[in-house]
């Protein structure tokens, strides 16, 4: 299904991009990025940041200036603080026709020249108290930039839209397999070295095995490409790629990478980490990358697949990406306060992800060295400020995802008709209430409560509204009467008004929502008497509430009306009567609100302001019995109960709040929640290309952000994403932070590389993770041998120059999952709910008791399951991998630190886990017919691919001897010793 | 290009200082307001301390920057804050208001975990008495700890902005409200290593039964290399996980597959010439010297009679006595960072097991007798002046009695107060018998010398040797430190 639908979408993304396009040529004229736009519009491929630019001729602003503004300037004048108002992170601060400090052409004119050079060092800048004078070499590339023009070049590299390179010409052509090769050979050639040889190809069958699946290659893939090799080396290395990319397994091990950046866990985070059902998010992952998705169309679909046209259970699914992220459960806690904090991980996770940026920076204050301002980060946030998730325990809004993905299509039928029978029966009825000629008010409200809750009446726009005093109680009931105009025949409905305690407040600074647990209407007589008025039905301000309205009526259930746990405007709802009642000459109307709600063990949802009206109009009478409006009604409870009927499992996604009841977005003076200052609509930063148009007067929504980030013209994403490949397959990005690629990070290692994979993922790949991924690992430099010697280790740890092949740590996953399949145990079950492998004694305490931890037994394949698929507990990891540096997944982990750390042996030699799989991989060794040295042998390939020489057979057999002399049980400690050891090689858990 | 001559863990860590150095060379500024917060949060000038450890050991033994009165820390946290108010901070006049409602101007503008209504004010429920030369206040729930209070300080105006437990004790741990930060061990064992080679450098000990809520988030090494992150040892069952062999397996035939393994190892190093092999040979030789060090040091059945009796403490148990023991059993074998967590003090009074006048009282019993034998001990054996102690829970509690859901509860309780709370220190180079800061008349807010976690934070960093802004890490794009963005500022009166 996923397949079927790339080619819509492709047209869709297309579309959207022509449109970016077209307005990007005819309208963007934005300062900043005009220079950019010229020079690729002149067909010079543009390389911003090289390496090769020289200085003596041209001066490069990002490569040459912008270091040496950055390095003695802008802490002062930079972006948070812009002492005199100048600030060199912003061009029209520094260059005319607004900037004063550089006079294009003519350096001595120029302030910025005359305050550097200045000898008197009361003047001088930077001052003495605060750094050393410019060096000469410093001042001359001012000069020069100046007298060039003081071309402001776009600004940093990274925010300029990345131009296809030019190959380099290099010397040793025949070295090069493809493009790759040549930019990195270039640069070896300049630094006077030479790539490394090719690695065996059993060494480089077991790193792209590896590498593309996660798992080790098996000793039949090992005779398969050797007989193959010898044919032809260079169809035989290809064969193994395409391969591997269709292994399911593929999905499996680029899920993790991408579930870092997304920060996936199956718990809940702080407070009780409660468990949260959101695997079916992982399974769509792991899903899409074996479709290989594009990663336009993924990353649309994951911000903002609910507001694609008619979305399918996958489009929704996607959305779950930005769910999980951490919800307070603990007693007491301010929902707001969360709710906040995890609208600001959206905006961070966002930035982190799909743009490089940290542009959590931005929270508090204006980006100290990148052009983002501080309300930029309000507009961005406000994209994500209007979903429908507070910080419940619940999770709501939820999806009931089918447990068959067979049945995905059906319910994404079955759902969107839901809705649209929810929204037609809303127009139906809604009118009734919102029709202000059907009310009439009620005078003389009174109001009383039956607990410590204090409660008052005030005129209001002459109107009377109740409201409580002071904080309330719980399990509060609030008795409001009041007479009805002495005109009134008959009533047929009462309407309450539920609205904040402040409502001019509380639409910035919301206020605890209410709960209309049970509600009341009685016509209390001369004597006291109550006559109860039954209520048929409520028609409320909201098609597709969380909790159904009609509970209200229902005394057993504590649900009903509600605002929940926030309420920003007021909220109305219509309490049609079963029939109209008569209304005798005296008498006054009644009505209980009762509320039983109260949240973290601390918060009574209830009505704390609200008013009464009531009608005479038969209309609502009529309603009750209209037959198109039961019909619908009818409709509606026949799809909700196919909808029920498909077994099902809900997983939190995003959904849009109704644009009436949007909430506003502020900037927060320094970053605080509860210091709201301007209030800012959605937008995307100045300094980037600009959202695709819209039509005059539509507001941008999150879907438009989506295809923002998506788009060809967006300069970070598809650099972030094929540097984030590099980095899993070399260990080091080609922008090594790649958590910043802003002008704090470290400049690419080879910049051209870098815009190259950028440009061709975009077209060529047509934004395709398998094929950016086949062209690197199918290249000679990923091809080369990781020996080298000890000086080259020595000049590059890093590999930064990439003169050999990659050699570093197997992740967490891949050490554990190499072990299970190299001893046989491994289960290659796919998708599913969390699993529960063996857990050492006493590490699974959870805060809350009813959180298990059950270990299926030996012969439950559970128990040997990939990594991917383990459940995820923040504040429990699973030993394993927190051993192995994964993270806990609170935040965006662009990328992982790899340590070295004698906890991770203590792992590797005793934990239960891999004792089974030594165990068994001793088992697979002893079934082996012929001589022990044949056994051991067998043993040393299946785990390393490689035959043993001499000498290491001869080690293990005397390893095994020594052990074995004391065995009398039977079973061979020896050739367990053997397999242990085996499974702890170095050369097995590194790459 | 030229590389720094680093390797492995630490070549990673480096790298990525040195990238960060290299970048920003922050200038001093005098600047006000926003950028002033900004630019206190980076190292202000100065230059960063990066400690070097070296290639094969990324917890090399370290000197601190600065010259530092405490080696190693001894941190008793009491998981769910205690009362202050029943404790150490003495308010006769509390006492005088007991019973009535609370005036309005508390209330206001207030945001409470569980409290309704208008509230009833709280008296202190214990009698308190002057103790020592310096004639500190102490309840009478802590009567052997109330002998040693000239050797203790007390900061009576801890404030903190959190009032949730999980976020407050992040704050405490960590700095910061949420979760993924590195803890004060991590820090401190990142900028000193440990001199134990056989041991970890920073090990937590938990008690009272349950794990605090946000569980090892309080001792992550956040956004540090994993080595720096604190090491779980328990009293019952397995001391470290994993660090027993498998069953059957000796320790002489584990020594004879390492003496292999480390064969074929060094062939591999040999082969490839990754000095990453290196270090994976040492560190599994140090796991195999843990293997037997590790147990040896939590084992306190060898302690003689005297100190079982002195501490109260019963081999085999898990409790917050034993763990006291096991402490100072770590800190004389050089352990860096010792962190005791004990669950149980969240005295709201919604069930006997917390309330005030039912379990405070025995969690203070279990407590008194092992604080004062810990610190009795550190003495006697002269490790008192470069042990830091440190007492405290993650906020205060409120001199209102609780009244969740607006009615009187059965049990006698108070809501947390991030307002103030009383944390003590001892030992370390602190200045024994004195007392830092004033409450208000009912120890409900600080009225003179508040001290925010963060100027603790300074101050604990400044008695181990480190200038609190110059010790930072780069992540995110901020040079990320223990006490924030927010200026901080060290408590000179406290240090001796």
């Amino acid at each position: 299904m996923i397949v079927d639908d790339h080619r819509a979408f492709r047209s869709i993304c297309r579309l959207t991009r022509r449109q970016v396009c077209r307005v990007l040529r005819g309208l963007l004229l934005p300062v900043i990025l005009l220079p950019g736009v010229c020079a690729s519009d002149d067909g010079q491929p543009k390389t911003s940041g090289t390496a090769e630019a020289s200085a003596a001729q041209t001066i490069d602003f990002s490569q040459h200036v912008q270091p040496i503004l950055n390095k003695h300037c802008v802490a002062c004048h930079g972006g948070v603080k812009q002492a005199g108002e100048v600030s060199f992170v912003y061009r029209d601060q520094v260059l005319p026709p607004d900037g004063w400090i550089v006079e294009p052409g003519d350096p001595d004119a120029s302030i910025l020249l005359q305050r550097v050079l200045e000898t008197d060092l009361e003047l001088r800048m930077p001052p003495p108290e605060h750094g050393a004078a410019l060096s000469a070499e410093d001042v001359s590339v001012l000069r020069q930039w100046i007298a060039q023009g003081a071309v402001w070049e776009g600004g940093h590299w990274a925010y300029t839209r990345p131009q296809m390179p030019k190959i380099p010409a290099v010397k040793d052509v025949l070295w090069t397999r493809n493009p790759i090769d040549a930019f990195v050979l270039k640069r070896l050639e300049d630094s006077g070295l030479t790539p490394s040889a090719s690695a065996e190809p059993v060494r480089w069958l077991r790193r792209v095995t590896l590498d593309l699946t996660g798992l080790p290659p098996t000793l039949s893939d090992r005779h398969e490409f050797l007989t193959a090799v010898a044919v032809d080396e260079s169809a035989a290395r290809e064969a193994v790629v395409d391969r591997l990319l269709a292994d399911p397994a593929f999905g499996e091990r680029w899920a993790s990478v991408w579930l870092d950046q997304v920060r996936y866990a199956d718990s809940r985070g702080l407070g009780a980490d409660g468990r949260r059902t959101i695997w079916k998010y992982r399974d769509w992952v792991i899903a899409a990358l074996n479709a290989d998705m594009p990663f336009d169309e993924f990353t649309i679909k994951q911000i903002a697949g609910d507001l694609l046209p008619a979305p399918t259970i996958e489009d929704l699914l996607a959305t779950a990406a930005h769910r999980v992220t951490q919800t307070n459960e603990e007693g007491g806690t301010d929902d707001e306060e969360f709710r906040v904090a995890a609208v600001v991980d959206r905006v961070n996770t966002t930035w982190q992800a799909w743009q490089g940026v940290t542009f959590g920076c931005v929270q508090c204050h204006s980006h100290p060295y990148d052009p983002f301002r501080h309300e930029e980060y309000y507009q961005f946030a406000a994209f994500f400020n209007n979903t429908q998730d507070v910080d419940l325990n619940e999770d709501w809004p939820v999806l009931k995802t089918p447990l068959n993905v067979a049945d995905y299509e059906k319910a994404s039928a079955l759902q969107s008709r839901l809705q649209q029978q929810q929204q037609a029966l809303w127009e139906a009825e809604y009118p009734f209430l919102n029709t202000p000629d059907h009310w009439q008010k009620v005078a003389d409200l009174q109001a009383s409560t039956n607990n410590r809750t204090r409660i008052t009446v005030e005129q209001v726009d002459g109107e009377p509204q109740f409201h409580t005093i002071d904080t309330v109680s719980r399990n509060t009931d609030i008795t409001l009467s009041a007479s009805v105009p002495n005109s009134m025949e008959q009533l047929t409905a009462v309407r309450l008004t539920a609205m904040p305690l402040d409502p001019k407040t509380a639409v910035r600074d919301s206020e605890w929502g209410f709960v209309l647990s049970h509600v009341q209407v009685q016509w209390i007589d001369d004597t006291g008497n109550a006559v109860e008025l039954p209520v048929s039905r409520l028609v409320i301000d909201e098609p597709a509430p969380f909790y159904n309205p009609q509970d209200s009526l229902n005394p057993k259930s504590n649900r009903g009306f509600a605002a929940y746990t926030r309420i920003h405007y007021p909220r109305q709802a219509a309490l049609v009567l079963k029939q109209p009642f008569e209304v005798p000459d005296t008498g006054r109307l009644q009505v209980v609100l009762k509320h039983r709600v109260h949240i973290l063990a601390s918060f009574s949802l209830i009505t704390r302001r609200g008013a009464l009206a009531v009608s005479a109009d038969s209309a609502f009478t009529d309603l009750l019995s209209d037959e198109s409006i039961l019909a619908l009604r009818a409709d509606v409870a026949a799809t909700q109960k196919q909808i029920g009927a498909i077994k099902s499992v809900a997983i939190p996604v995003l959904a849009e709040r109704p644009r009436h009841l949007q909430r506003p977005t502020h900037v927060f003076e320094r970053g605080l929640f509860l210091t709201k200052a301007q209030k800012v609509q959605a937008g995307t930063p100045q300094s980037l290309p600009p959202l695709p148009s819209l039509p005059e007067g539509q507001a941008p929504s999150r879907l438009q952000l989506a295809q923002w980030l998506a788009s060809e013209d967006n300069p970070l994403t598809a650099r972030v994403m094929v540097n984030r490949l590099w980095a899993r397959l070399f260990g080091t990005g080609l922008v090594a932070t790649e958590e910043d690629f802003g002008s704090s990070g470290e400049p690419p290692s080879h910049p051209q590389l870098l815009d190259y994979l950028a440009v061709k993922f975009q077209t060529r790949d047509q934004w395709r993770l398998k094929a950016a991924l086949k062209e690197i690992v199918l290249s000679a430099t990923y091809g080369q041998t990781a020996k080298a010697t000890a000086q080259a280790w020595q000049n590059d740890p890093a590999n930064r120059l990439l003169a050999r092949g990659p050699r570093f740590r197997l992740s967490s996953e891949m050490v554990r999952d190499q072990a299970l399949a190299v001893s046989g145990l491994l289960s290659r079950k796919m998708n599913g709910p969390p699993v529960h492998p063996p857990i050492p004694a006493g590490v699974w305490k959870p805060f809350q008791g009813g959180d298990k931890w059950p270990v299926p037994k030996p012969d439950n394949e559970d128990r040997y399951r990939r990594s991917i698929y383990t459940y995820t507990k923040r504040s429990i990891p699973y030993p394993m991998f927190a051993a192995f540096d994964a993270p806990s997944r609170e935040f965006c982990t662009p990328r992982r630190l790899r340590s070295n750390t004698p906890l991770q042996a203590l792992m590797m030699l005793n934990d239960q886990t891999l004792e089974e799989c030594a165990a068994a991989l001793a088992e697979q060794m002893l079934s082996v017919k012929g001589s022990l040295r044949q056994q051991v042998r067998h043993g040393f390939l299946q785990v390393t691919l490689r035959e043993p020489d001499d000498a290491e057979i001869a080690d293990l057999l005397k390893l095994h001897d020594v052990v074995s002399s004391g065995d009398e049980d039977g079973v061979d400690r020896g050739m367990q010793a053997v397999a242990r050891l085996l499974l702890n090689l170095d050369e097995v858990l590194m790459k | 290009m030229s590389f720094p001559n680093r390797l492995s863990v630490s070549a990673e860590t480096f790298l990525r200082q040195l990238q960060s150095t290299t970048r920003r060379h922050f200038l001093q500024g005098s600047a006000t307001g926003l950028g002033a917060l900004w630019l206190a949060s980076q190292a202000s000038g100065s230059e960063r301390h990066v400690p070097e450890h070296t290639a094969d050991n990324p917890q090399s033994p370290l000197p601190p920057p600065l010259p530092a009165k405490a080696k190693r820390v001894i941190f008793l946290h009491m998981i769910g804050a205690p009362s202050q108010l029943e404790l150490f901070d003495y308010k006769p006049e509390l006492k005088a208001l007991d019973g009535k409602e609370c005036p309005q101007s508390f209330l206001e503008g207030k945001r409470f975990a569980f409290i309704q209504g208008t509230p009833r004010m709280l008296g202190p429920q214990y009698p308190f008495a002057q103790h020592g030369d310096s004639g500190a206040w102490v309840s009478d729930r802590l009567p052997e700890f109330a002998q040693h209070v000239d050797d203790v300080c007390f900061i009576k105006t801890m404030q903190t902005d959190q009032f949730n437990h999980g976020p407050a004790q992040l704050m405490v741990h960590t700095g910061q409200a949420r979760m993924g930060y590195p803890s004060i061990g991590s820090w401190v064992t990142y900028g000193l290593g440990t001199e134990n080679t056989d041991l970890p450098g920073f090990i937590v000990l938990l008690s009272g039964g349950r794990q605090p809520r946000v569980g090892k988030a309080l001792w992550s090494g956040g956004f540090l290399p994993s080595v720096y992150q604190g090491v779980q040892c328990r009293s019952t069952g397995e001391p470290v996980l994993n660090i027993a062999n498998p069953n059957g397996v000796t320790r002489n035939e584990r020594r004879q597959m390492l003496d292999t393994l480390s064969r074929l190892n060094e062939r591999s190093s040999r082969e490839f010439g990754d000095p990453e092999t290196l270090t994976r040979i040492a560190q599994y030789e140090m796991a195999f010297r843990m293997q037997t060090a590790v147990p040896q040091a939590m084992d306190i059945t060898d302690e003689p009679k005297h100190i079982h009796e002195m501490y109260g403490t019963e081999p085999g148990k898990q409790s917050f006595a034993n763990n006291c023991l096991l402490a100072r059993r770590l800190a004389e074998k050089d352990v860096r960072y010792i962190q005791l967590f004990d669950w149980g003090w969240d005295s709201h009074g919604a069930a006997k097991s917390e309330a005030l006048n039912e379990g405070f009282k025995s969690k203070c019993q279990q407590v008194d007798r092992p604080i004062a034998a810990l610190l009795t001990d550190l003495k006697q054996r002269d490790m008192l002046k470069d042990t830091l102690v440190v007492w405290s829970g993650e906020f205060g509690r409120t001199p209102m009695r609780e009244n969740r859901g607006g009615t009187e509860m059965k049990f006698v309780g108070r809501d947390h107060n991030p307002g103030a709370f009383t944390l003590w220190m001892a030992g370390g180079g602190v200045k024994g018998g004195t007392t830092y800061g004033e409450t208000d008349a009912v120890g409900y807010s600080a009225a003179e010398n508040a001290v925010p976690l963060r100027d603790f934070h300074a101050t604990m960093m400044r008695l181990l040797g480190f200038a609190h802004d110059t010790f930072n890490y780069p992540f995110q794009g901020l040079d990320q430190k223990l006490t924030g963005v927010k200026p901080a500022r060290v408590l000179e009166d406290v240090i001796a």
